[in-house]
């Protein structure tokens, strides 16, 4: 089954469906009214720390701290 | 008078001038510190030593008994998120199955733990069972990567599958856990690491007392294709029609990517669920301890001041007949 059909504009832009969806969230939590929306927003906080390892050394571990997906 | 005097002078030297073998040294009977030597030569232990053992033990009772109230306090926060993420991923294995036994050539194995200690023995089983898989899948072509996630499991698998470690990710409770947030870290893992199947391993909870480590696999979208032609379960997905004017193939993209995130939701939660659990069990079992070592200690305390109280007595009668006689 070749896939000919054409592939999403996001898909193509190189993000993952993980990605998408979390913006299309974000989006809808954005239209919150307001004590909602500040509660939601802050909910949703992301942080952690990521070392990605080669041959058996870490790298320099970063920190993913944003305060939701952008 | 004389006898009172050679008291006063210390156990030092009470053994070198008395013609008796007791040291003999001035206490009250609510003692200082004294080191006794009883008339049959049997040394007891300082009391005040022992009051500083007791002192110091019943403050770890009281620590580890607030600690097993955190523990539970967290645990009912948690408990519910992890019961409703349930729901997420029964679709998915109904929908696609979950194949432990499926043979592919990339596996990666996703170990999940806690960043904090003394949660006894969960994070040692989740690192057994992990280099279990390790062991199960090696062979001529095939590979098995580690994706750590939490810093117990770093800290065992360092030590001897440095080679194997592709990604290692800390401090994921800061905040308190949300979708978003294993969303986020389930696309990091995906964008850095190839993989035919991933291997899921966390303590799944299903009481305050049993924690079962458990393997969830998620397949990749061409691993999906490959087993959908040996039959089975995946082997129904061509009847299901397809909306919207996509292609088997992205539409299985999109699900193998989704399914991992909310395994991944689940697997975290289910695991904090049981590190709560399993904290509180080990600090109620270290509070009993620390009880039963607080009653040994009194009675040790007792029998000492009890044999010092004996000593002086026999000192001053002694003295006395001494005198008289």
């Amino acid at each position: 089954m070749a896939s000919n059909a054409a592939v999403p504009f996001w898909r193509t832009a190189g993000m993952t469906y993980i990605t998408y969806s979390n913006i299309c969230a974000n989006l809808v939590r954005n239209c919150l009214k307001e004590p909602y929306k500040t509660e939601a927003l802050s909910r949703e906080k992301v942080h952690f720390s990521i070392s990605k390892w080669t041959n058996g050394k870490p790298e320099k571990p970063t920190i993913r701290s944003d305060s939701s997906e952008e | 008078m004389a006898m009172a005097a050679l008291r006063r002078e210390g156990r030092r030297f009470a053994p070198l001038i008395s013609p008796r073998p007791i040291t003999a040294v001035r206490s009250p009977p609510l003692a200082p510190s004294h080191e006794d030597e009883g008339p049959i030569g049997v040394r007891y232990v300082s009391t005040q030593v022992v009051r500083n053992r007791m002192k110091s033990v019943k403050s770890i009772q009281k620590i580890t008994k607030a600690m097993k109230m955190v523990a539970a306090s967290k645990l009912r926060a948690i408990q519910t998120k992890a019961e409703n993420s349930r729901g997420l991923w029964q679709p998915f294995t109904a929908l696609l199955g979950d194949l432990p036994s499926v043979d592919v050539k990339k596996n990666v194995v996703v170990t999940i733990s806690s960043d904090k200690g003394l949660c006894g023995g969960i994070n040692s089983t989740s690192v057994k069972i992990s280099k279990g898989l390790h062991k199960l899948n090696s062979g001529p072509e095939k590979e098995t990567k580690y994706v750590i996630l939490g810093e117990k499991a770093k800290a065992q698998l360092v030590r001897d599958s440095k080679k194997d470690i592709e990604l290692i990710i800390t401090e994921l409770q800061k905040n308190p856990l949300s979708y978003t947030q294993v969303s986020v870290l389930a696309d990091d893992i995906l964008k850095n690491v190839e993989y035919d199947a991933l291997r899921i391993v966390f303590n799944k909870f299903h009481s305050v007392v049993s924690f079962v480590p458990t393997v969830s696999t998620v397949l990749s979208p061409e691993i999906v294709e490959r087993e959908a032609e040996s039959g089975g379960k995946l082997g129904d997905l061509d009847s299901y029609e397809i909306e919207g004017g996509e292609t088997k193939g992205e539409i299985l993209q999109n699900l193998a990517e989704f399914q991992f995130s909310c395994v991944m939701f689940n697997a975290v939660l289910e695991n904090a669920c049981s590190e709560q659990g399993a904290r509180m069990s080990a600090m109620d079992s270290s509070s009993r301890n620390a009880g039963d070592m607080l009653d040994r200690l009194t009675l040790t305390y007792n029998r000492t001041r009890q044999a010092s109280i004996t000593t002086e007595l026999i000192e001053i009668i002694s003295g006395a007949s001494a005198l008289e006689g």
